[in-house]
């Protein structure tokens, strides 16, 4: 794995129309991520976090400024079929197996033209606990079980970028610790680049190699905070002091990106 | 036990207003040619048997004709609807008033176009059963989400894709309602086409059947084609049973 950089973002702004007004979904973002990395990106809701995913995405235009990934435009990085993303709501297909819908990105556009190695579909659901749920289709899921699967699905391409956009938002919160684990372990057993959107500090603290905290009104990075030395190769203890520590850190600088919004 | 109750409902349902209708014609005294009673309607089922049959064919064909060729052309409709916007904003509203003519009164005309064959009667089926497909098609075809489109883009699949792969297994719920719709359009406008100028038919029955005041055959006509559209309306809802097995969540 080459340990370049993965994301590179300078002096970007996104704005689109809403109801005949521009509307700056963020502006003056700059960040960087080499490859390998698990960056999160916390933020109150209407900070641009999701939007920054899918410019990275190439599924929003870029405005103003430069995104590169892995040294080229999202468009050709998404055609090479490098990228995967995991949305809030597992988006699988109802009428699709869990089998079916994990192999789905490998029958879909140019994936045999594309020179890439997948992995094996069976081998990811094993990976995500649901061997023997094969031929299950989605409805009999949990809301965590179907999280699994689309996780697996992000994976089946072998992507060098992973982009999730508050995958576990709508679990309780012990699945939502269960699938942190889980999602740390797939991590290190594939090393790929993750960008991960949440508004739960405990998430943030608990999966970041390093938070990038954004404000909104206009959506701009507040503070980006490096927690290598903090948690030796990311990892923590939930119930430890040092992660007490994070926590209130990471709180602090959300509460000055809510700033005068606070309490409203 | 469950099964059995589930089913116990509706047919005493069924039998109690049978009751009703036998005790208002007898208590009343209605004479036979006004209304008859339903075992004279039952026996004569039985007695007209081969009337029936031989007069159901061509009404079942016009029907079943109309009814695959009014889905498919709608169908067809609805996706060139969904890829060209140019299209849609044209001919769309185009189709609503078209829609607005009652079948009655376009059934003449149709006859005039392709005259007394069975074509002109598939195509008045056609046209009564293509509008609420189209509509439920164009429906189904955008009922798939934003997470669903993003999704097939990450993926950089082509339109083709998107449509065989996600917006047309989405739409069948859409589909079979619309289908279910049509099974009983279908079977009113192949009986309306067979009013005008053939001497074949349950429409054509209908019509004998009432001039001779042979109530109880009319009744048996009406039964008939009731029976006509029950079977279509059972044939669809089984293919749902049997192809669309998954559940939104």
């Amino acid at each position: 794995m080459d340990h370049g950089q993965a994301i590179e973002l300078i002096d970007l702004e996104v704005s689109f129309e809403r109801d005949a007004r521009r509307v700056v979904a963020f502006t003056g973002v700059s960040l960087q991520a080499t490859a390998g990395r698990f960056v999160v990106l916390i933020g109150p809701s209407g900070c641009g976090k999701s939007t920054l995913l899918r410019v990275i995405a190439d599924l929003l235009a870029v405005g103003t400024g430069r995104v590169q990934v892995f040294g080229k435009a999202p468009a050709q990085v998404r055609e090479a079929r490098r990228i995967s993303f995991v949305f809030q709501d597992a988006t699988l297909l109802p009428w699709r197996s869990v089998l079916d819908n994990v192999r789905l990105p490998l029958q879909v556009g140019n994936w045999r033209r594309v020179d890439r190695d997948s992995r094996q579909p069976e081998d990811l659901i094993r990976l995500v606990g649901l061997a023997g749920r094969e031929d299950a289709l989605p409805h009999e899921l949990s809301g965590g079980q179907r999280q699994r699967v689309s996780i697996a699905r992000a994976l089946v391409t072998n992507p060098d970028i992973l982009l999730m956009d508050e995958p576990f938002g709508a679990l309780d919160e012990i699945t939502r610790d269960r699938l942190n684990d889980e999602l740390l372990r797939i991590w290190r057993e594939t090393r790929t680049t993750i960008v991960f959107v949440t508004h739960s500090l405990s998430e943030a603290a608990f999966l970041g190699q390093s938070v990038v905290v954004m404000g909104a009104n206009p959506g701009r990075i507040i503070e980006e905070i490096a927690l290598d030395t903090r948690k030796p190769d990311n990892r923590i203890d939930r119930t430890s002091t040092e992660f007490f520590a994070i926590t209130s850190q990471l709180r602090a600088v959300l509460e000055r990106a809510y700033g005068d919004k606070a309490g409203s | 036990m469950r099964v059995s109750a589930t089913w116990l409902w509706p047919i005493s349902g069924a039998a109690s207003l049978f009751a009703l209708w036998w005790g208002v014609v007898v208590f009343f005294e209605v004479r036979p040619f006004i209304a008859p009673n339903p075992f004279a309607v039952i026996s004569a089922l039985w007695t007209n048997r081969s009337l029936l049959l031989l007069n159901l064919a061509p009404t079942a064909t016009e029907a079943l004709c109309g009814f695959l060729l009014g889905n498919l052309v709608a169908v067809t409709l609805a996706t060139v609807f969904i890829h060209s916007a140019t299209l849609r904003r044209m001919y769309f509203p185009v189709a609503v008033i078209f829609n607005t003519i009652p079948i009655i009164a376009l059934s003449p005309v149709l006859i005039l176009l392709f005259g007394l064959s069975i074509a002109s009667k598939v195509i008045i089926a056609a046209v009564i059963c293509l509008f609420p497909t189209l509509v439920n098609m164009i429906r189904g075809f955008e009922s798939v989400s934003a997470s669903e489109l993003e999704l097939m883009r990450v993926m950089s699949a082509s339109r083709r894709e998107v449509f065989f792969r996600l917006r047309l297994p989405r739409s069948m719920p859409f589909l079979f309602a619309a289908l279910r719709i049509a099974c009983t359009t279908s079977v009113i406008g192949a009986i309306v086409s067979e009013w005008i100028g053939t001497d074949t038919g349950i429409g054509v029955l209908i019509i004998q059947a009432t001039f001779d005041y042979r109530t109880e055959l009319l009744y048996a006509a009406i039964v008939t084609s009731s029976a006509l559209a029950l079977a279509m309306f059972g044939t669809v809802a089984l293919l749902e049973h049997l192809f669309v097995r998954w559940r939104t969540s």
